[in-house]
């Protein structure tokens, strides 16, 4: 399966040149960017660990391909993903989030059903991955 | 795609557009204009924009020259000039295309350099990140390498630096810059660094004539005049200082001309409070020979000249 | 205040509480010199008069008759501080291109202003009894309309306002940087709740982010709102499982009592369900109510306009929706359909855009090219996300983002259950159109022209959104919209 969270997950994986577009849109913005990596990608997972804090006053994407690259180097089959955060009043949010790295084979999830009272069901997503230790999961 | 029977002459007229495209012209006036002197350092950045231009042409034909290698050392005392040519350097690359943005991150050891153990690598990575699609200005850089203490942080740095500047030559140029003797030094223990140098540019000082120049432009930008009194003190007054220690070319003529601007204040003031008329948009404007006479430098020469080589501030 | 209006006001007071009919003018509902407080609340009113009455006087009647005058002077006024509680009409403005040389009668904007203790705190019922409750069926008017308001930030803040609002919203879906994509499950009306939920399935694993039900779905013979709660819960988990996202349905609670949609919104809530619909036309008494309940529950709250057109559409009559956006921002609502612009309902482009704004912006500026008539301050109540919904496809892509910019849902109901390949195309096909859009959009790409050559690009790889475009192509409503703004740029002469 292919998980399809972020802006551009329906597109073909974007190339450095399109990851690099992407952010000198939000450095225009005035948006700081941080690069994010995890082994488990479960819809409701929102804290991906930080590679490094959020970058801020850089005037250049070339500054943060060179943190995604060497996210990539360290972890080649994990996900990654870019998030640009806006500090202006109204907002204080990310204003974009995208993923620019995925394993090979991505596992994804089961749906774990417990039936309840009535005719109610309880509903679990599963992320496979995590049957597995952290460090053994892609 | 250029075929060697074939004479290609839209090579030479493209190189014409790409001058003119380019905006260069522009820039080099612009250093003409604000830098007095230092006609073999403006030669030698002629000759570094004719040679991008050229290779940016190379290119255009697939002409294969592999991407130039950028990295740069200026050498020189300081108030010489270097960090006002640097700044243009990065006005240059960046309207022929070398780098993406037009600026310029100015550092020294302090913003790279940790001061415990897992410090520096973050840091200087922060400066490199910064700067990239740009210039990194690196000033005193010699003072990354401290030979005497094995330990010392800089060395990482250095490894950092290197790395970045090989790895990543399409989004940082790199300018070093420092004296001459001690840069020298630093790229013989530093062969590495060396290696990645491709363009050197010595910075000399001003002669007395240029430094006056240098004076009558910076009085002119901050709307204010010398009088013919003044101009021939200060005439002295470069001649003097030139031989004091700490003496740092533009600099010090900006630091001096600083000082005769308050004792003009406080002349003009002193006069208004003894009951002188106002004084007028010309009287506001004129710095006069006792505004500069004044200076330190002057009563040293005569009376207790060692003085001045413990004064932190000499140009007083 | 000028001295004549000052006697009937205050100076003359026998000859202003004599008993008898007098102007509206004289009874100090007309106060050309009133400077507005920053506490006042502030209508514009669109007034088409009765033949013979003055503009002033109707403008003045409007003010009397929506706060404390009736028709005949009562000298109980005088046991109040009634000069507080009148509302005054202090400015009318002929109303461009109306009147002698046009086809339509003479209009007046009439602004007429609100001592903020006319109103009960946190209470749209009170604010819309008080102006809204009787004068537009008054005679002395031929027709009126509510063409926006000022709230003062003293009112604005005795209300919650959106529970979830878009900032949230977008962090609880974790979902940036580009509109939402849904779909109002189709048909409406005949599903069993089985065949109901494998349309939601199929359209949330095609990739969009919710789908709908619609304004009447509620809980007829051929499908109980019990059974459609529990399959749709199963297709919105079996989608958020098969894609690694969260998504949602908007189960509609709307019923005939309140107790009833309470219940409905429990069972949605146990269910896991991230949000929860609700129907305009269950009152805002209805609306304020659940809009504290899905503050509760972190539950996010939608809005289904039903039954906005009959008295927002006519330009001369009625609430134009800006307004009742304002209202619903103030209630509390985190979806709201504020329409499309491009698809089958009505919208004109800058009216729709205005209304965008009001829902969208921390602060509005006057604007009159897009009918806001007031500076509103919307003082960190949160944002509504626009949903646009109703005859739009995966071709009109750029249009949509030009218009109405990223903080918004777009619905394609037909759009993505009607695809040939099945609803899963459909839904990829606006997914694709989408996302593709807003990374041209981010690149630099002018979308109003190069719009189309960016999907015939992706329609290129993506053979759903080929057929989207193939199918839809020529689709338009090109009709003359009705509620269009009287104010147009003039070119300026430098051009």
């Amino acid at each position: 399966m292919r998980i399809t969270q972020g802006q551009f997950s329906f597109l073909p994986d974007l190339t450095d040149d399109q990851i690099r577009a992407q952010i000198e849109y939000a450095l225009g913005n005035g948006w700081a960017l941080s690069v994010e990596f995890t082994d488990d990608p479960h819809p409701r997972n929102t804290y991906w660990e930080m590679w490094g804090l959020p970058m801020f006053d850089l005037k250049d994407a070339g500054g943060i391909l060179y943190e995604i690259n060497g996210c990539r180097k360290a972890y080649p089959k994990h996900y990654i993903r870019v998030t640009a955060f806006d500090s202006t009043r109204g907002w204080e949010t990310p204003r974009m989030s995208y993923i620019v790295n995925r394993p090979p084979e991505e596992p994804g999830f089961g749906l774990v059903r417990q039936e309840a009272e009535g005719r109610k069901i309880r509903y679990t997503v599963h992320s496979y991955a995590t049957d597995r230790p952290v460090g053994e999961r892609y | 795609m250029a075929d060697d029977s074939h004479p290609q002459t839209t090579e030479t007229a493209s190189l014409g557009e790409l001058y003119r495209g380019s905006g260069i012209a522009e820039v080099l006036a612009q250093l003409d204009a604000e830098l007095v002197g230092l006609a073999p350092v403006k030669q030698r950045i002629r000759e570094t924009a004719a040679f991008l231009i050229v290779d940016k042409a190379r290119r255009a034909q697939n002409l294969t020259s592999g991407p130039p290698s950028l990295h740069m050392c200026f050498t020189g005392n300081p108030g010489t000039g270097k960090t006002t040519v640097a700044t243009r350097m990065a006005d240059i690359l960046h309207r022929l295309g070398y780098i993406r943005k037009n600026h310029l991150v100015a550092v020294t050891r302090d913003d790279l350099v940790g001061q415990y153990i897992g410090h520096t690598a973050p840091k200087t990575k922060e400066v490199l990140k910064r700067a990239m699609g740009g210039v990194l200005f690196i000033d005193e850089a010699y003072y990354l390498y401290r030979p005497e203490n094995e330990r010392d942080y800089g060395q990482e740095s250095i490894e950092i630096l290197l790395q970045v500047m090989e790895n990543n030559r399409e989004d940082l140029v790199v300018i070093l810059a420092g004296y001459k003797d001690r840069m020298d030094r630093f790229f013989k223990s530093n062969p590495g660094l060396a290696s990645r140098i491709a363009h050197h540019i010595d910075f000399p000082d001003y002669s007395v004539q240029e430094l006056l120049e240098i004076a009558e432009l910076m009085v002119g930008k901050m709307d204010y005049r010398l009088d013919d009194g003044a101009r021939a003190a200060m005439a002295e007054y470069v001649a003097r200082r030139i031989r004091q220690p700490n003496f740092a070319n533009a600099r010090s003529i900006r630091n001096a001309l600083d000082r005769a601007r308050l004792r003009q204040a406080n002349r003009l003031f002193g006069a208004a409070a003894t009951g002188s008329q106002a004084p007028g948009r010309d009287e506001l404007m004129t710095i006069t020979a006792a505004d500069i006479l004044a200076s330190r430098v002057f009563r040293q020469t005569s009376a207790a000249d060692g003085e001045a080589a413990h004064a932190p501030l000499s140009d007083r | 205040m000028p001295d004549e209006a000052k006697q009937c006001v205050t100076g003359n007071t026998d000859k202003r509480y004599q008993a008898g009919v007098i102007e509206y003018t004289k009874m100090g509902y007309w106060e050309p010199d009133y400077q507005p407080k920053d506490t006042d609340l502030i209508c514009l009113f669109r007034i088409t008069p009765q033949p013979g009455v003055p503009p002033e006087e109707a403008a003045a009647a409007v003010a009397g008759e929506s706060s404390t005058a009736t028709w005949t002077v009562v000298w109980t006024d005088r046991l109040t501080a009634c000069e507080t509680y009148r509302a005054k009409a202090y400015r009318v403005d002929p109303v461009p291109n109306t009147g002698p040389g046009t086809n339509t009668e003479q209009q007046y904007f009439a602004y007429i202003t609100y001592e903020l203790d006319l109103f009960e705190p946190g209470s749209i019922a009170n604010l819309t009894a008080s102006i809204i409750g009787n004068v537009f069926g008054f005679k002395a008017v031929k027709a009126l309309r509510l063409e926006d308001m000022r709230i003062p930030v003293a009112y604005v803040k005795t209300f919650d306002g959106p529970p979830t609002g878009i900032v949230v919203e977008r962090e609880r879906l974790d979902k940036f940087g580009r509109p939402l994509l849904g779909a109002t499950t189709k048909p409406k009306l005949g599903l069993s709740g089985r065949n109901y939920g494998r349309v939601v399935y199929e359209g949330l694993k095609g990739g969009l982010d919710f789908m709908k039900d619609d304004e009447n779905i509620n809980s007829q013979p051929f499908m109980h709102w019990r059974d459609r709660f529990l399959y749709c819960m199963e297709a919105v988990n079996r989608a958020s499982a098969a894609t690694g996202e969260v998504k949602g349905h908007y189960l509609n609670v709307t019923a005939a009592t309140m107790e009833d949609i309470y219940q409905r919104a429990e069972f949605a809530k146990e269910l896991g369900s991230v949000v929860v619909m609700i129907d305009l036309v269950i009152g805002y008494t209805a609306i304020q109510s659940m809009s504290k309940w899905a503050r509760r529950n972190d539950v996010i709250l939608h809005l289904h306009r039903a039954g906005h057109g009959t008295y927002t559409r006519h330009k001369n009559h009625g609430v134009s929706f800006r307004v009742i956006s304002k209202w619903m921002r103030l209630a509390g609502v985190d979806h709201i359909h504020a329409g499309t612009i491009v698809g089958k309902l009505e919208g004109d482009p800058n009216t729709v855009q205005g209304i965008y704004n009001v829902l969208r912006e921390p602060k509005n500026e006057v604007d009159l090219q897009r009918g806001i008539f007031f500076e509103q301050d919307w003082a960190s109540l949160r944002k509504v996300m626009p949903v646009a919904s109703g005859g739009i496809h995966a071709g009109q892509m750029h249009q949509l983002i030009h218009y109405l910019g990223e903080d918004v849902v777009l619905q394609f109901g037909g759009g993505t259950i009607g695809h040939p390949a099945g609803i899963q195309a459909g839904a990829t096909a606006n997914r694709v159109a989408l996302e593709a859009m807003i990374q041209a959009r981010n690149e630099g790409v002018d979308l109003w022209n190069e719009g189309p050559a960016v999907l015939e690009k992706a329609a290129k790889w993506c053979e759903p959104l080929r057929q989207a475009l193939k199918l839809w192509k020529d689709i338009t409503f090109n009709y003359e919209s009705t509620d269009t703004p009287d104010f147009v740029p003039t070119e300026t002469a430098s051009a």
